[in-house]
């Protein structure tokens, strides 16, 4: 009888091991996966970020991007305090919607960056030949003036008469 | 004047009209520098969008603020900040701003946000103090919430002779997005508010 308890207890205790370490183990697993779910989420943002942020040195109109940016980051500001307190389910679906939201962001700025690139080169080639076109009109022009003042001057020169001194 | 007197002048003014042309072209090449201060504004304002009237006297289980918490970028660039916000006791350390090292307190709450040259943030704040046990000479807090959600901080303070009252200030830091680390490092920026919890 004794050892029937003693076997009855000893099958209880295993059975609620087993429960804690499996559960305990399913919130380590949830846990890691909000990390591994909010570390993805963030490698995209600062990718898209960084691709915005060039696009927008090489002059391309990104004020729209920029704003798609500030969306998704708040989310991920929300992902973080989520991750915080332990909201591990919702910190993993906001993470995943904010990695969605970013997807295909970096090659819209890397497309408006080449465009800003081509846009800028042709801008560059039309002020550099207007530029050159200003120059050489200036000192042709300066040349001819030049040339015209002097022979007008030497003409008056000529023309006046020696002013006689008694 | 004479005639070469008269040809220093068309030359001169040939050099400087041509300079002139060439500035549009040059001005492309070469970056002029923009000449100002670069730096990033960090605030805090009270309920009445003063800097007054900030939440002192805290009661337990009492929501506390809107306090507003913004940014202004002047850094020439668009950039990326972070600001966390932090909850310390009279002995735990705040933020060095001789070796620009923040806090090495763990953050509570933190917001992100993106700025363009000369773009101002700003977001209201609402925070309470959960649980609190309180001794004759001692308080621990267990939990505050900041906008609704729940953080435990464990902290302890004891009672302040000089100013008579249990004091803890709520802080906030200033990251920034530091391309060439690949992550944020502190700004050198912070504000706070300090908190007498009364009970």
């Amino acid at each position: 009888m004794i050892f029937m308890s003693r076997l009855r207890l000893s099958v209880y205790f295993v059975c609620f091991s087993l429960f804690f370490a499996l559960t305990s183990c399913a919130f380590a697993v949830e846990g890691e996966e909000a990390y591994v779910a909010i570390d993805r989420a963030e490698s995209k943002l600062v990718s898209a970020y960084m691709a915005v942020f060039k696009a927008e040195e090489a002059g391309a109109n990104v004020s729209d991007l920029w704003n798609e940016l500030n969306s998704c980051v708040q989310v991920l500001s929300k992902v973080h305090v989520l991750y915080r307190v332990g909201n591990f389910d919702e910190a993993v679906y906001f993470a995943n919607l904010c990695y969605d939201s970013v997807a295909g962001m970096r090659e819209e700025a890397n497309r408006l960056e080449d465009l800003a690139a081509s846009n800028r080169r042709q801008k560059f080639l039309l002020t550099s030949l207007v530029s050159s076109f200003s120059m050489v009109c200036i000192v042709f022009g300066g040349i001819l003036g030049w040339r015209f003042f002097k022979r007008q001057y030497c003409r008056q020169v000529l023309k006046s008469k020696p002013e006689v001194v008694q | 004047m004479n005639l070469r007197e008269y040809q220093t002048v068309f030359t001169v003014t040939i050099g400087v009209l041509s300079l002139v042309a060439t500035f549009p072209t040059a001005s492309m090449i070469v970056p002029f520098p923009l000449g100002k201060d670069r730096f990033s504004e960090l605030w805090l304002l009270g309920p009445e969008h003063m800097a007054e009237s900030y939440p002192f006297n805290i009661r337990v289980g009492e929501a506390q603020g809107p306090v507003y918490v913004g940014a202004r970028n002047h850094m020439g660039y668009s950039q990326y900040y972070m600001i966390y916000v932090k909850f310390r006791n009279q002995t735990q350390p705040l933020p060095n701003a001789t070796a620009s090292q923040p806090s090495p307190l763990p953050p509570l709450y933190e917001y992100q946000f993106f700025l363009l040259d000369g773009e101002e943030w700003e977001k209201p704040l609402m925070f309470a103090i959960q649980n609190a046990q309180f001794n004759d000479r001692s308080v621990f807090i267990r939990d505050i919430s900041i906008n609704d959600a729940p953080f435990s901080v464990n902290c302890y303070s004891t009672l302040d002779s000089d100013n008579v009252g249990f004091y803890y200030q709520l802080f906030f830091e200033l990251w920034l997005y530091d391309a060439s680390s690949q992550g944020f490092r502190y700004h050198n920026r912070f504000v706070g508010i300090w908190l007498n919890v009364t009970g």
